[in-house]
């Protein structure tokens, strides 16, 4: 429609006007803008003519609510409209309509799921109240390369009384206790806190009520705070166990509450106590003792402190006790306080993971959009006869474009919709696969922000493909209705836009496989390595005796011997053995071979000023250990029932601490002693390694101490010549008939612990390899797809060349060929991102380069196979085609 | 375009709807002349902005009570940019319907006696 004014004469109102026009939608401005500006001109003249300047601003005032009412009726009508003309069309097409809603459910509910974790973990506030004030202190020796010493008692006191940041600063330990009072003697994991533990984190209490000062006086009445999955595991949610009793360390200890389901760091516990009743940590000497070291510190930062300027302050304290005791503080050690986010330090361990995986499954959701988007323009082609009428009709360029990207919401929204139940099927795996790598997996649901999420994703997908094939159809959509086809220009662009979508596919494919493979033949190697013992028929139990019944070492030493003889004596039993640790230990895998370790002194060998001195893991094991966990001798001797520490103190070291120490020498008769330690004990043997902290973790340098000479045992080991959980009840019972006190908890073979401990990259490479196959599977669709619609478009051609005498196997090559070179170009594209990603991988894999030349060919081997069978049946099809059916087309 | 020829589908009607119906009732009319007779003759009470009375015409149209009228008065007479609108068969059914409607409406308020005092129509 021709404009009878031209822009520069318009006035100031017929530009607001304009403007207000445009919230309608095209066609209807189109039919009636003009008109609309008409009346709007001639009211106005009116009104100037009366010269009323209040009916101004009447006239504007109905202008402006009419053209806004208008609006939205005139908008739902079109969509109505393009919805239910969307609906008919895919009604009429339920191949291509189940073929789009499914890639785009998949793409979408892959994304919904990770991102659901991620949200959890990684986005969400900590359910604590202003949870990102709590901080994490940890004490550090950094010259040793050890992460986390602990705080004394002596430091707990400083630090919360020096600083000027901190609202509060509690301390945590964790303890093993055995509880009696409901069935079998069972061992809990007690977190032992300060009393304003819970009001620090702003916990309150599902029942009964938290800690109070009270409580925490050395000679308080006992009393015990349940988590609350022990609650519901232990007591089947009992309402009424806020006041009953339990014996534990001799004691009579009363439930006084029930916490709510909250994640806790470090560690998992079942109850909690206050400091008074860890008779560990309430007894005078370790309180007197500033080098005492076993508590964790959690603090809150007050209200307009920045974890900086905490920092800042906790160093300052850090550096002022260094120079006050320096005793306690050696200058070769490097001890210094670091404070970090809580919310950092429980989801540091998943981070890379989970971003990992999001990003995974990002590149499926892009993979399904160029999928689909290709196939949305390989139908648009089809439909241009129909499109073409319809703009004949009236319905103008912005009209068709936006029943393009209706259709294409509509069909987004449903794959979203199904992808909400993948997502929420899918969920639960998820959930259990995180709790491995953070305490806040039990976050883990579906919530408004995974609704929301899809939503989003649902919407720009649907912009992303449907704009895609808009755009490329659009040149079209005028030309069809002439020509009958595809104009020949517009067409070959066509083919260009859809060359490009397949390359990306193949080049996101790559990438997403490569990580695959690269993750497949990690875990690969990691389950072939070898650990250094050998887990089958191995039971491994873990079992405790009271502290405070047998007080001392030598107590504990019979009631030890008395176990492992009644334990040989079960039938199918071959030999056991007591230790303070065994081979990947969930909790050892999880604290790592530092909390294991300290400084100690070599005989002879002076420390340089400033050095610092070696550090070793120690194990007490009992002399049967190395049998039954079939660890190699190297050198020396294995430990023996004399090796009681009565005569002789002796220590077995591994490999590493022999290649560490003395690489050059027989450590054989050598001596050493622990930083605090009065005597020194003779090395009498060398074993080998041992991968007891992680089966990606080489073996640190460990020292073996005979359990005469240290602290009471935590596992019970039996190697047994019959499958060892068939034993396992009978093992329990015969270390209930030397002590029925004693508690045997967390039954499982060695092999199982091997398996548990590669959980996490198994699930990882599991989820890479569907989410790879999910891409090939897409690509290859995809290049089926457009092989097959080459072949169609060059149907005469072909018959032509057919004619002229070509072999149907020179056809078959041709096609075949083109396939192929799409295929490698996109595999080099992906091959440059694969290799600029590298840095992501690295972290997580194990034994295995991130530029692994193996997986890139085979990769590239498995891309290019299915590519070429995916384009073989089209292939066929040009091979056979008869050049008289062809030429008659014509 | 559907054409729906159940009239009742059209009732009752929004005011605005009505009234432009009422004001083509006795010949074809262009927008500005419509909204100009509806407030003439409601004493501006029903006052119809752009937006409204196009948003109305648009819909009366594709519901096929009213149509674009092929006569044009002499050019020179006549703003290039008006179109005129005319009522169809169809519309004036709709429209008397909706008379009626109202008619037995009102004879049912009369009979109940909720005027003050009777009127003349």
């Amino acid at each position: 429609m021709a404009r009878t004014t031209s822009t520069s004469d318009i006035s100031l109102s017929q530009k607001v006007f304009r403007g207000l026009l445009s919230v309608l939608p095209s066609d209807f401005r189109a039919n009636f803008g003009h008109e609309m500006e008409g009346v709007f001109a001639q009211q106005k003249r009116e009104i100037e003519e009366r010269g009323a300047p209040l009916d101004f601003l009447r006239l504007w005032w109905e202008t402006f609510m009419g053209i806004f009412h208008t609006a939205p009726r005139e908008h739902w009508d079109i969509l109505k409209q393009d919805c239910a003309y969307a609906l008919r069309a895919m009604r009429k097409n339920v191949g291509f309509t189940a073929i789009a809603v499914l890639t785009l459910a998949l793409g979408i509910g892959a994304n919904t799921a990770i991102f659901s974790v991620v949200h959890a973990v990684l986005l969400r506030p900590l359910p604590y109240s202003d949870g990102q004030q709590l901080v994490f202190l940890r004490q550090q020796a950094q010259r040793e390369g050890i992460d986390d010493i602990g705080f004394s008692v002596h430091e707990i006191q400083d630090y919360r009384e020096q600083n000027r940041t901190l609202s509060g600063l509690v301390e945590y330990h964790n303890m093993s206790f055995i509880l009696f009072g409901h069935g079998d003697p069972d061992r809990v994991r007690a977190a032992v806190v300060s009393a304003n533990y819970f009001d620090l984190f702003g916990v309150k209490p599902l029942l009964g009520r938290t800690f109070l000062p009270d409580d925490d006086t050395l000679g308080a009445p006992p009393v015990l705070i349940l988590s609350y999955d022990y609650w519901k595991t232990n007591f089947g949610s009992d309402p009424d166990i806020v006041g009953k009793t339990f014996e534990l360390n001799d004691k009579i200890h009363t439930v006084v509450g029930v916490l709510p389901p909250v994640p806790q760091y470090p560690v998992e516990s079942d109850v909690f106590m206050p400091t008074s009743a860890c008779p560990f940590r309430s007894a005078k000497t370790f309180i007197a003792n500033r080098d005492s070291r076993m508590m964790e510190a959690f603090a809150r930062v007050k209200p307009g402190v920045s974890i900086a300027q905490a920092r800042a302050d906790l160093a300052t304290i850090s550096d002022r006790l260094g120079s006050e005791y320096p005793k306690s503080y050696p200058e070769q050690m490097g001890y210094a306080a670091v404070t970090s986010p809580l919310r950092e330090a429980l989801t540091h361990d998943a981070r890379p993971t989970l971003l990992m995986l999001l990003a995974a499954a990002a590149f499926v959701l892009l993979i399904a959009c160029a999928n689909v988007a290709n196939l949305t323009l390989a139908r648009t082609s089809r439909r241009e006869r129909e499109l073409a009428v319809r703009t004949a009709l009236g319905a103008g360029r912005g009209r068709l474009l936006r029943q393009l990207l209706t259709e294409s919401l509509i069909l987004a929204l449903m794959g979203g919709l199904l992808a909400l139940v993948f997502a929420s099927n899918s969920l639960q795996l998820l959930a259990d696969f995180a709790a491995r790598l953070t305490p806040r997996a039990h976050e883990i649901r579906m919530d408004t922000g995974a609704l929301v999420f899809t939503l989003v994703a649902a919407l720009g997908t649907s912009v992303l493909f449907g704009t895609l094939a808009a755009l490329f159809s659009r040149a079209n959509l005028t030309s069809g209705l002439k020509e009958g086809s595809c104009g020949a220009g517009s067409g070959r662009r066509k083919n260009r836009a859809r060359g490009a979508l397949i390359l990306s596919q193949i080049a996101f494919s790559f990438i997403l496989l490569i990580g695959a493979g690269l993750m497949l033949r990690s875990l690969q190697k990691l389950l072939t390595v070898d650990a250094g013992f050998s887990a089958q028929h191995v039971l491994a139990m873990r079992t405790t005796f009271s502290f405070s019944k047998y007080a001392s070492g030598d107590q504990l030493t019979v009631v030890g011997e008395k176990v492992l003889h009644r334990v040989e004596a079960v039938p199918g039993v071959l030999s056991a053995s007591l230790s303070s640790v065994y081979p990947l230990q969930k909790e050892a895998i999880v604290a790592g071979s530092n909390a294991f370790s300290g400084p100690f002194r070599i005989e002879g060998r002076e420390l340089s000023p400033g050095e610092a001195p070696p550090v070793t893991s120690e194990i007490v094991v009992s002399p049967g250990y190395f049998q039954t966990l079939g660890i190699p001798l190297r050198a020396g001797r294995l430990l023996s029932d004399a090796d009681d520490g009565k005569h002789q103190i002796v220590v077995l070291i591994n490999e590493a601490a022999k290649r560490q120490f003395w690489p050059h020498e027989d450590p054989v008769g050598k001596r050493v002693k622990g930083e605090n330690d009065a005597k020194w004990a003779t090395i009498v043997g060398v074993v080998g390694d041992v991968r007891d902290f992680g089966l990606e973790r080489p073996a640190p340098p460990e020292f073996y101490v005979p359990q005469g000479e240290a602290a009471s045992p935590n596992a019970l080991l039996v190697r047994t010549a019959v499958d060892a959980s068939s034993v396992a009840l009978a093992v329990a019972s015969a270390v209930h008939e030397v002590d029925s006190q004693a508690a045997v908890t967390y039954t499982l073979t060695l092999e199982q612990a091997r398996s548990d401990s590669t959980a996490a990259p198994r699930v990882i490479a599991s989820l890479l390899g569907i989410f790879g196959a999910l891409a090939l599977l897409i690509a290859a669709a995809g290049i089926g797809g457009i092989m097959a619609l080459t072949v169609s478009q060059r149907f005469k051609e072909i018959g032509v060349r057919i004619a002229l005498g070509a072999q149907p196997s020179a056809i078959l090559r041709m096609i075949l060929g083109q396939s192929l070179i799409l295929t490698v170009l996109g595999v080099a594209i992906g091959a440059i991102g694969a290799l600029a990603m590298t840095g992501l991988f690295k972290s997580l894999l194990f034994q295995v380069p991130p530029t692994d030349p193996v997986t890139f060919i085979v990769v590239a081997l498995v891309l290019l196979a299915s590519a070429l069978l995916a384009s073989f049946l089209p292939a066929r099809r040009a091979a056979s085609i008869n050049p008289i059916v062809a030429l008659r087309n014509e | 375009m559907t054409r729906n020829k159940d009239v009742e589908s059209f009732l009752p009607m929004t005011p605005a709807m009505f009234h432009v119906l009422i004001a083509l009732a006795d010949g074809e009319k262009h927008g500005y002349a419509i909204l100009k007779e509806v407030a003439r003759r409601t004493e501006d009470k029903v006052r119809l902005s752009a937006g409204t009375l196009y948003g109305n015409l648009a819909r009366l149209e594709s519901a096929g009570l009213i149509v674009e009228s092929d006569e044009r008065p002499a050019i020179g007479l006549d703003d290039e940019r008006r179109r005129y609108y005319r009522l169809t068969d169809f519309g004036r059914e709709v429209a008397i319907a909706e008379a009626e409607r109202m008619d037995a409406a009102l004879s049912q308020a009369r009979a109940k006696k909720l005027f003050r005092k009777p009127r003349l129509a």
